[in-house]
């Protein structure tokens, strides 16, 4: 076992290109073959340090396919990569129009169970935000290629913004569907 | 050249040595002990042939009796004969008190007065703790193992419920300790079934096992491929099980009978429990069943229940149960399509009515050809045999994930969330803490899981304190807080202080806990009380912001009030500080928090900007701040 995946960066570990555009069935692929190799499950017979080496290897690996797996916090790492920590940013200036509409959106949710069909709205709702996701993760990669670093940083804030949006979405919606029953 | 061994029947092959490998499902009603053997594992029969175990320990004075021998005699020796122990593993005194009520059908002991957070049971061989009782049915099917394997045992795998928690899980591996058992591996029921009933038919694709035992409900979803058994999710229900079926007719009888069930003692309470899972069970093969009761001499009550009415009284039941397979299917992101096979766990799947629910759910007839019983036995052999090296292709692996999210209090009770439920494990995951008060050297560590924002809605898992650490001024210090949970689902908490590198550690033991529903609920009420439980958090994030600025300005009057300020200007900020001090313990709304906060503000802006400018001019000159008092 060799411990230099400890100084790898978490495309090298799954040897993918540093990329938004990431094959994520190729990611799970090499999640399982490299898990295959080192999961503790592999040295259950093996002396202590092995085990414990084995548990913090595959704990980086994990770490490495949860943060590759998820869009945001994919291009949030990238953008970590390049020496621009989002946690604890103090430039927290949002462009005015999009502020906009997020709040307009935000009311909207919280105004659905008064609509006719919440449940189809909710729906409605979640493909727009996946729209613009896709079209946020678009200007992102032109950007990232241009090494418009604080640009590519405003475009990543506009996804969290998304991403909360759809985490209320998800809320509602169990709860509406929880009333169904 | 070697040459080839043929050894006679019963020989050891050495050096080709099989090492002996057990999977052990402890169950709350039944236990069951299984090995791999010519490449086939299964489920291993005591003397009379008996697979099941009954998870029943009887205390006598000179012996202690495990099984259905025990079991028989509970009616006899009650107080003695200890039955569903697991409902008690990981749980705290506090949380029988709270529960003994709702409990007290199944569990008719005496409790020991105890100093110990951990529950004992008065016996006649002395006061027993959770974890003894189960050690002596794991004693008892190692013993069955070694009897038939005729061999040393390298050790076992013992399965758990998906959602038991940090607690429930140490306790069972204290109990396999305390058996002297070798434990490879903690493994969460519902995989251990997916492995047997997965290399059985080969099965690949996203797969939901389904499990409903006596007194728990689990629900994984699952992708399988080439032998390989990643968990995506995982959920369920820790109150929920077969017993409440029970329940419910039980209930059924009780009204129909038109008797008071507050006029029914124990006893016949007891037998109206026994008549009502005969009925159940006799329901999966007729039609109707006839019911006849004792209820005192003089009052007998006989009916009819038909299958359309038991569905009607279980159907609410099974309705919760696919309220947690939805759930954990949004957890996986996965849809309901995407599921290939849905594989029935556990007694209670024997009903027609969660069968037919279940398929109709899933849109897909649920898989029942292994024995719901025997089923996770099986998987947790095939698992202990790879795990000691007989699984000569090595494809075997399974990845698991932590069912309830990990978090440590922060000020004003709140919960900070470090690993979200469902992040496959092993894991580790660090966070930066800092003081919040000058000169702070030590600092307390508490360590729960749930789902819910305050930490009195968590349950609590352990404290522990950092000590140590050199004095810096409030928020200066870094302290680094690493949660670390291992293959079995077990945590264990570092920390350190980066700036002077002091380092604190502990392995987390069960400490206390909520009661026994408390682990449902809390998932489910993370959703429903959403919005008290933001009001309640943004009152408490004030009463924290509160704490820091009247520690700020207590801390900063100390230092320099005196020679700063004039004697009026003293006293009009002391006055209002007084003010916030009193809105701090008494404010119900966040407002008059705010409010308070502000005016101690705008009358200590002056003040604030003046120390500013000092220690803008001290650090230019390079001096230190103590030089200035002189």
């Amino acid at each position: 076992m060799s411990d230099s995946i400890f100084n790898q960066n978490f495309f090298e570990i799954f040897s993918q290109p540093v990329s938004t555009e990431l094959d994520i069935n190729l990611l799970k692929e090499k999640n399982r073959e490299l898990q295959s190799q080192v999961h503790p499950d592999r040295f259950a017979n093996s002396p202590d340090a092995e085990k414990r080496q084995a548990m913090q290897l595959t704990s980086l690996i994990n770490e490495a396919f949860e943060t590759l797996k998820n869009p945001v916090s994919r291009l949030q790492y990238m953008l970590t990569l390049k020496g621009v920590d989002m946690n604890g940013e103090t430039d927290t200036s949002m462009d005015g129009l999009f502020l906009m509409e997020q709040m307009e959106l935000r009311e909207e949710i919280a105004d659905v169970r008064n609509q006719a069909n919440p449940l189809d709205v909710l729906d409605t709702m979640t493909a727009d935000l996946k729209t613009k996701s896709v079209d946020l993760i678009a200007g992102f990669n032109l950007a990232f290629q241009n090494d418009e670093l604080d640009n590519s940083r405003k475009i990543v804030r506009k996804l969290q913004f998304l991403i909360k949006a759809q985490k209320e979405i998800n809320e509602i919606t169990e709860q509406l569907e929880d009333e169904l029953i | 050249m070697a040459l080839l061994q043929i050894s006679e029947p019963g020989q050891s092959t050495k050096p080709h040595e099989h090492k002996f490998a057990i999977g052990i499902d402890l169950g709350t009603t039944n236990s069951l002990v299984a090995s791999v053997r010519s490449g086939q594992s299964d489920t291993l029969p005591d003397a009379q042939g008996q697979h099941l175990l009954a998870s029943v320990v009887q205390y006598k004075a000179e012996e202690i009796i495990v099984g259905s021998a025990a079991k028989q005699n509970q009616i006899q020796d009650p107080h003695n004969t200890i039955s569903s122990i697991k409902r008690l593993m990981g749980r705290g005194v506090e949380d029988i008190k709270s529960q003994f009520e709702n409990l007290s059908d199944v569990l008719p002991y005496e409790f020991a007065e105890t100093d110990s957070t951990v529950p004992k049971i008065k016996t006649i061989a002395g006061n027993k703790t959770a974890v003894e009782i189960s050690a002596e049915i794991l004693k008892s099917l190692k013993s069955r193992g070694e009897k038939t394997l005729g061999d040393k045992l390298e050790g076992a795998v013992i399965t758990v419920p998906a959602y038991f928690d940090d607690a429930q899980r140490q306790a069972t591996k204290d109990a396999a300790t305390l058996a002297g058992i070798n434990v490879l591996r903690l493994l969460n029921e519902p995989t251990a079934a997916a492995v047997a009933y997965g290399l059985d038919t080969g099965a690949e694709g996203i797969v939901a096992v389904y499990d409903l035992g006596g007194g728990t409900f689990d629900i994984s979803i699952m992708q399988l491929k080439k032998g390989v058994f990643e968990v995506l999710s995982t959920g369920g229900d820790s109150a929920l099980g077969g017993d409440d079926f029970d329940h419910a007719i039980a209930e059924w009888i009780i009204k129909q009978a038109e008797v008071k069930s507050a006029d029914l003692n124990p006893g016949v309470l007891r037998l109206v429990l026994h008549e009502a899972c005969k009925a159940k069970e006799a329901l999966s093969d007729e039609q109707q069943v006839q019911i006849n009761v004792e209820f005192s001499d003089n009052k007998h009550w006989s009916g009819l229940l038909n299958r359309d009415v038991l569905n009607t009284l279980i159907d609410p039941l099974i309705k919760k149960s696919l309220m947690s397979c939805r759930r954990a299917l949004r957890d996986a992101e996965v849809d309901k399509d995407q599921v290939v096979d849905v594989v029935m766990v556990g007694g209670s799947t024997r009903a027609l009515r969660v069968r037919e629910q279940v398929g109709h759910f899933f849109e897909t007839d649920p898989k029942v050809d292994i024995d719901p019983d025997r089923v996770v036995a099986i998987g947790a052999a095939i698992q202990a045999n790879a795990l000691v090296g007989n699984d000569a292709e090595g494809n075997l692996l399974l990845m698991d994930v932590l069912p309830l999210s990990l978090g440590i209090e922060t000020m004003g009770g709140l919960a900070e969330k470090i690993i979200s439920r469902n992040t496959p494990i092993p894991v580790s995951r660090a966070q930066e803490f800092t003081t919040y008060k000058d000169g702070q050297t030590a600092m307390a560590v508490h360590v729960v899981q749930g789902e819910r924002e305050l930490v009195d809605d968590c349950r609590s898992l352990a404290k522990f304190e950092l000590r140590g650490f050199p004095s810096h001024v409030a928020g200066a210090a870094r302290i680094r807080v690493t949660f670390q949970v291992d293959a079995d689902g077990l945590l264990s908490v570092s920390a350190r202080e980066e700036v002077s590198g002091v380092e604190a550690s502990v392995e987390v033991k069960p400490s206390y806990g909520l009661q026994d529903s408390e682990i449902e609920s809390m998932l489910k009420a993370s959703m429903e009380f959403a919005s008290e439980d933001k009001d309640a958090r943004s009152l408490r994030e004030q009463q924290v912001e509160a704490d820091r600025v009247l520690e700020a300005i207590d801390s900063a009057m100390a230092d320099d009030g005196e020679e700063m300020l004039s004697v009026d200007e003293r006293e009009s900020i002391l006055l209002v500080r007084a003010e916030l001090a009193t809105a701090r313990h008494n404010a119900t709304e966040t407002q008059q928090l705010k409010d308070a906060m502000s005016k101690l503000e705008k009358v200590s802006a002056e003040y604030v900007a003046r120390r500013m400018n000092a220690s803008v001019t001290k650090s230019m000159a390079g001096h230190q701040v103590d030089e200035f008092k002189q």
